[in-house]
């Protein structure tokens, strides 16, 4: 015996984003595990960004406050960054609450994502507390000491470098020794980017020892008694350093400097703007003095406030022309009987498939009628119809086929113009005659003409006799 | 003669009366001889014909010739639209065969072979009168043409009977 089936309410299912009738079984169908999957995974990588925030706190900016939303689709509700003095602070609170862990567990019980998924969602509060410490400390510590320390760590390993960067060094204390002031020449969302590259620049590999030396630079600078502004801003620059780096495809890139430096960078009090500008203008120096080193046809320019990535196109260059000198474009040259072929093939298909229906109203009508008229256009074939022609017409009063009630017409008219012919011809008074009258008449001058004939032989015969 | 069906007369037409006579002829042919009644409809392949019998001046005729004119270009892709005069002599062969005696009578052809459709009144040969909006002449083209294309020769009327103008038919001058 067969369940009945139910019929179910409609309820929506918010990861598929439809309505349906389909109850629990909805779970199991293969779209919804597909919708769901990739609805998790969206999560995730947001998560992904507030885990990092959770290892390594960083000082919130008001002004980037806005940037620090999240929308916890568990919970339905958006998360913003304000009141909270770290970055993803609110976030992290929200995500070890226990209201959240209760809207996750009762999402994820309705869409079926597997109970033990449970913990990749939230924070626990082991972690909550290690976070909880790392602010304090951060906030504690202020910008240098702490940063500095971690930066001559590795100074007794370095080699120094050749003479490029003492070059280097020279033209930089000189530009900060001007101390001309500047107006912001980039929008602050260039430091957050800036800032925000390097982060994700920490998941990547071990030291390189180019690196190191333009660190060893730093420090030496730092040694010479500069300010802590010089500091920062030698940071910034190898802030730069570091993007270009990765820009143009490496994917070695020191990772303790990064965070000391994005540390560094968070907790300054001078505008980056400026700072950044002109060690953006010098560190393109650097990355031309390593230009060799890079593949031939990607280079990082960090030349004016883009991070464009500049292709060399000398190589290609001008033997086959381009857009602005009128060349055809590639696709057309190399391929051109293949895209002639595939235009003809479906086209070929469509004009089959609009061929009419064989058994439509007159059809052999209508392919004897094409073909004359061809013919007509090609050899003037003045084949002109009948003047009496007409079309196949089924009358009103109708019984029969449409052929019959033709002929009934054509006889109707015939009719009509023999009646109007008889009318025409001229009237011939006669006397009446009756058919009796003519028939006895007929008779009476027969006899009348046997008798005479009778009598004239009996003459003739009695005659002959006497004079024999 | 057709007594009104409408108490007011359409605008267009009174505006065509002061501008006289043939006022469609513009947009719609308006045939006059027998002879080219027979090549508009040996010529039409493949489309639905529609022939209008009527007078220019005719009010209801005017207003199905407005409807007409409006239309004909929309459904040109599969129909042609003529008008066919009933006043001169040459055409009387076909007033005679189509039974024409009500004005405007409009028939349909495909192919040469002629259309019916039983819109629920006794002549299923043609349809008499005008037709209440431009869409009521569009769905019943399209009613026609589809029956036509599946190769049937009389298709049933897609309009609700309160759209459909009635008429008597007398029964041979009955």
């Amino acid at each position: 015996m067969k369940k009945e089936k139910k019929n179910e309410e409609y309820e929506f299912c918010a990861v598929c984003k439809l309505n349906h009738n389909q109850g629990r079984r909805h779970n199991y169908f293969p779209n919804h595990v597909k919708s769901r999957s990739a609805f998790l995974t969206r999560f995730q990588s947001k998560l992904a960004d507030v885990r990092f925030f959770l290892k390594n706190p960083s000082l919130l900016r008001p002004e980037h406050a806005s940037r620090n939303r999240l929308w916890c689709v568990f919970c339905g509700s958006d998360i913003d960054g304000l009141g909270s003095t770290f970055a993803c602070g609110n976030a992290i609170a929200h995500l070890v609450s226990a209201d959240h862990l209760k809207n996750l567990k009762d999402f994820l019980w309705k869409y079926g994502g597997g109970m033990d998924h449970v913990d990749s969602f939230r924070l626990s509060e082991v972690d909550l507390a290690r976070w909880e410490k790392k602010c304090k400390l951060l906030k504690t510590d202020g910008a240098s000491d702490r940063s500095r320390g971690v930066v001559i760590g590795p100074v007794n390993d370095i080699q120094l470098n050749s003479e490029n960067i003492d070059t280097f060094i020279q033209s930089l204390n000189s530009s900060f020794s001007n101390g001309v002031v500047e107006p912001l020449q980039i929008y602050t969302n260039e430091r957050y980017q800036v800032s925000h590259e390097i982060f994700r620049v920490q998941e990547l590999g071990p030291l390189r020892q180019d690196a190191d030396s333009y660190l060893h630079v730093g420090t030496q600078l730092d040694n010479n008694a500069c300010s802590s502004n010089y500091f920062t801003g030698k940071i910034l620059l190898w802030v730069e350093f570091l993007k270009a780096y990765t820009l143009s495809g490496y994917s070695e890139v020191p990772s303790l400097q990064v965070r000391v430096a994005a540390s560094t960078l968070c907790s300054s009090d001078q505008p980056p703007g400026l700072w950044l500008h002109r060690l953006l203008m010098l560190s393109s120096n650097l990355v031309q003095v390593h230009r060799d080193e890079r593949t031939a046809n990607s280079e990082c320019s960090s030349q004016g406030l883009q991070n464009l990535t500049q292709i060399s196109s000398i190589v290609c260059g001008d033997a086959i022309g381009n857009v602005h000198s009128g060349a055809p474009p590639p696709w057309l040259d190399s391929s051109e009987g293949k895209q002639l072929d595939f235009k003809r093939s479906p086209f070929n298909k469509s004009r089959k498939c609009s061929k009419l229906n064989p058994k439509r109203v007159g059809a052999a009508w209508a392919e004897r009628r094409k073909v004359e008229l061809e013919m007509e256009k090609r050899g003037a074939l003045a084949k002109n119809f009948d003047a009496n022609w007409l079309p196949n017409f089924g009358r009103v009063w109708q019984s029969g086929s449409r052929k019959e009630s033709m002929k009934e017409f054509e006889v109707e008219t015939k009719k009509s113009s023999k009646v109007e012919t008889q009318c025409e011809m001229p009237m011939q008074l006669q006397p009446y005659v009756s058919k009796k009258m003519v028939s006895f008449t007929f008779t009476f001058t027969a006899l009348y003409a046997l008798v005479v004939l009778s009598y004239a032989l009996t003459f003739t015969a009695l005659y002959a006799l006497v004079i024999l | 003669t057709l007594s009104f069906k409408f108490h007011q007369q359409p605008d267009c037409a009174k505006r065509q009366r002061r501008r006289g006579r043939e006022r469609m002829s513009y947009v719609l042919r308006t045939l006059r001889k027998k002879r080219e009644v027979d090549s508009i409809i040996r010529d039409t392949i493949d489309t639905v014909l529609v022939l209008r019998f009527g007078r220019a001046l005719d009010p209801i005729c005017l207003q199905l010739d407005d409807i007409l004119s409006k239309s004909e270009r929309e459904v040109s892709k599969f129909a042609t639209v003529a008008l066919v005069d009933i006043d001169s002599e040459d055409v009387q062969v076909y007033v005679k065969y189509f039974d024409i005696t009500l004005i405007p009578s409009t028939v349909f052809f495909f192919n040469a072979h002629h259309m019916k459709m039983d819109s629920g009144s006794a002549d299923h040969t043609k349809w008499v009168g005008t037709f209440l909006r431009k869409q009521d002449f569009i769905d019943v083209l399209e009613a026609i043409y589809r029956g036509a294309m599946k190769g049937k020769l009389i298709v049933s009327c897609p309009l609700p009977p309160q759209r459909i103008p009635k008429y008597q038919l007398l029964y041979k001058d009955v």
